[in-house]
């Protein structure tokens, strides 16, 4: 992986722990026990975006609101940008968009199926079917933004969000475009949640040798090293001597820090597990960097993420750009 | 540097191998075949029990039969029949443990949750089994490829609707001009769905007769199924083995047109934008194409915008065609299949009449060919629109 590290400008997410940054922060000291997160509606039914997403479902809304919020961070500057300075005048053709997710809009999905199910082949809703693609989420933010460079959605059931974020990169390197959104969205539906309910039996839940499931969304507005984000990001092979290193469970042996990692830490307990833990995990280890480690940890000066996906260890590492 | 490519640009994206497998047939050969023939081979059925009943595009014959569950996914049978074809192309039998292995595939059946008979079941028990859904996780289309050919290096899937499979080849030429792999499997595939069909029954898109792109009477899609997949390679990786490579990844462009989820914009604002990127990145001009493979669904909001970017561009003597008068509307597979059907025209040096089309309409400015034509020229353009709005453009060089 040799693309250059990218700088990050701004942050959004809408998660289980709630929307403002400061707040998640906050609510990363009290791990919540229930073992299925999600998102409250009232987070998802903000009037600023009343017109915008009135035929959007959970999945999109999530999307977009994390979006809009990282666009808007890092437009205003301050929070993630060194100096506090303002983002310069970019041309929304030279922004780019990549949305990852594991399952995709999958509650539509099935809403779709109940018309076809219910009334026949015939009458499906066509709304429930435009919305049910992986696409339809992206579609909302670019029309948002009026964001008219390259847009993606892909898919994956682990690492899609690093492979997000190493094109993004590779964007970025090749001049492809001047500032890339990425994120990762997942949605927890009522028939996954009885599917993995189902898989898991008594894993589900808080605690050593449990999962608990989740769902949200974050994105990044990236730039190149020089735009001047506090804290940059690369997608590369986990190395030793990080001061965090984010794992699902730090307590089981194959799933803990890489010899040689200052202190493992895992906030999947806290957002819940999906197909896109990895950017929930990052996210708390942006907070950690930005507000100092939940739980009086100390200072965190760099991260990464660590999964073993096909045989190959893979990390999403941030720093503090010096 | 092999004759056809100028010095001015850069061919560090090789193409060493082509497969693809859909309606029109079953290897390259064959869909040259029916190319040359002017057949289309449209059913009045669709594949599966269904109140809905038009035309579909359907792959006959027999499919590679794949180990364990990945052999529940039609489409991963698919792409695995195109992959084989590709990776004989390009004399590659397996790849070597030390080579960097890039998969990157668009599709959109593989990656919805939405199996109808797990469903039905569900509702009205859910404690049924969940081997669908353990079959779904198994098809991630890049993940699945990867395993199965063993090899080292990035996975991706795109799911961008009907722009995956084109979108794939970027992400994967990008991968290569990066560093980030040395070989890259790209392309789409999708098989005909039940689910696909109802959805875009209720847009109320297709048509009960065969297709008839960019014509004044078109009256919507027809869907199809299949996989299109080439094999991108560095120019080092390439040299090192002794590859001699018909074609090149000149250029590729992007842009959405933060319009609408399901319409284009309707003067094509982002594949306006797409197609100018990819001929910037190619460093040519427009009268170097020698031809578009157009996207050319049969609808008429896309035939109509897009036709008006091809003579924006090209001018009205643009030598353009859709081929989803052969193949039916593939969905994800479609950019992959019209990569490969770019290069054949190119290695051919023609293309067949545009199926299906018969008058030119008054709204669309130019008209796509009505007959086979001879090619002249290095370079050829394949487009792609898609659901959500984004839009992409593929240019591709004959170099040998």
């Amino acid at each position: 992986m040799k693309a250059a590290p990218a700088s990050i400008l701004g942050i959004g997410a809408v998660t289980p722990l709630g929307r403002d940054l400061q707040t998640i922060f906050r609510r990363l000291e009290e791990v919540p026990a229930a073992p299925v997160k999600r998102i409250s509606d009232e987070i998802l039914a903000d009037p600023e975006f009343s017109k915008h997403l009135r035929r959007a479902d959970r999945f999109a809304r999530m999307a977009a609101i994390a979006a809009v919020d990282a666009w808007s961070a890092a437009r205003e500057g301050g929070e993630w940008k060194v100096e506090s300075r303002a983002e310069e005048e970019v041309s929304m053709d030279r922004v780019g968009l990549i949305v990852s997710s594991g399952l995709g809009p999958h509650g539509r999905g099935f809403k779709f199926l109940d018309g076809v199910l219910d009334c026949g082949d015939l009458e499906g809703l066509p709304t429930d079917f435009s919305h049910s693609v992986h696409a339809a989420a992206a579609s909302y933010i670019t029309g948002l933004l009026d964001l008219r460079g390259p847009s993606l959605s892909i898919t994956d059931f682990e690492i899609g969000f690093e492979n997000a974020v190493l094109l993004a990169q590779c964007w970025l390197e090749r001049g492809v475009c001047d500032r890339v959104i990425v994120g990762a969205v997942e949605e927890l539906g009522e028939v996954l949640i009885a599917c993995a309910r189902q898989m898991l039996g008594g894993k589900l839940g808080v605690g050593a040798g449990k999962a608990a499931l989740g769902e949200g969304a974050v994105f990044l507005v990236l730039g190149p090293a020089e735009a001047g984000g506090k804290i940059k990001i690369s997608v590369e092979e986990p190395v030793a001597g990080c001061d965090l290193v984010m794992v699902d469970d730090p307590a089981i042996p194959d799933q803990g820090p890489p010899p040689g990692a200052k202190r493992g830490q895992s906030f999947l307990p806290a957002f819940g597990h999906s197909a896109s833990s990895s950017a929930f995990e990052l996210l708390g280890g942006l907070l950690s960097m930005r507000y100092g480690e939940p739980r009086g940890g100390g200072v965190v000066d760099n991260a990464t993420t660590f999964r073993t996906s096909c045989g190959q260890a893979i990390g999403l590492r941030i720093e503090k750009n010096m | 540097m092999p004759s056809g490519m100028p010095a001015a640009i850069s061919p560090s994206v090789w193409i060493s191998g082509i497969g693809a497998i859909c309606g029109a047939g079953g290897n390259t050969g064959a869909i040259l075949g029916s190319f040359a023939e002017g057949r289309r081979n449209s059913v009045l059925t669709v594949p599966f029990e269904s109140t809905i009943s038009c035309p579909t595009f359907q792959v006959s014959g027999e499919l590679p039969v794949l180990p364990g569950r990945f052999n529940a996914s039609r489409t991963l049978r698919l792409t695995m029949a195109a992959v084989k074809e590709a990776m004989e192309d390009a004399g590659i039998e397996r790849f070597g443990e030390s080579t960097r292995v890039g998969v990157c595939l668009g599709t959109t059946v593989a990656s919805q949750l939405n199996n109808i008979p797990f469903y039905e079941a569900w509702r009205r028990e859910p404690k049924t089994s969940l081997d669908p859904i353990y079959d779904y996780l198994s098809a991630n289309l890049g993940r699945a490829v990867g395993e199965m050919l063993g090899v080292r290096g990035p996975r991706m899937t795109i799911v961008n609707a009907c722009s995956s499979g084109t979108d794939a080849i970027g992400v994967a030429a990008n991968w290569i001009r990066m560093g980030v792999c040395d070989v890259a499997i790209a392309g789409g595939a999708d098989e005909l769905n039940r689910v696909a069909m109802a959805g875009f029954w209720s847009l109320g898109v297709t048509s009960s007769q065969p297709c008839a792109p960019f014509d004044r009477d078109r009256a919507g899609l027809n869907l199809g199924e299949g996989a299109g997949v080439v094999i991108l390679e560095s120019q080092a990786h390439a040299k090192t083995r002794g590859k001699l490579c018909e074609f090149a990844i000149a250029g590729f462009g992007a842009a959405c047109d933060a319009h609408h989820l399901t319409a284009p914009h309707p003067e094509g604002r982002g594949l306006d934008a797409a197609v100018r990127a990819a001929l910037a990145e190619a460093k040519i001009e427009p009268a170097e194409i020698a031809f578009v493979n157009a996207h050319g669904t049969a609808t008429a909001d896309n035939d109509r915008a897009e036709g008006k970017v091809l003579a924006r561009i090209f001018g009205d003597g643009v030598k353009f065609l859709s081929t989803k008068g052969f193949t039916g509307h593939t969905l994800g597979a479609a950019g992959g299949l019209e990569a490969v059907f770019t290069a054949l025209g190119l290695r051919e040096r023609w293309v067949p009449a545009s199926a299906g089309f018969v008058n030119r309409g008054e709204d669309i400015p130019v008209a796509p060919v009505g007959t086979r034509k001879a090619i002249a020229g290095d370079f050829a353009l394949s487009t792609s629109l898609a659901f959500g709005g984004n839009n992409s453009a593929v240019v591709i060089g004959r170099v040998g």
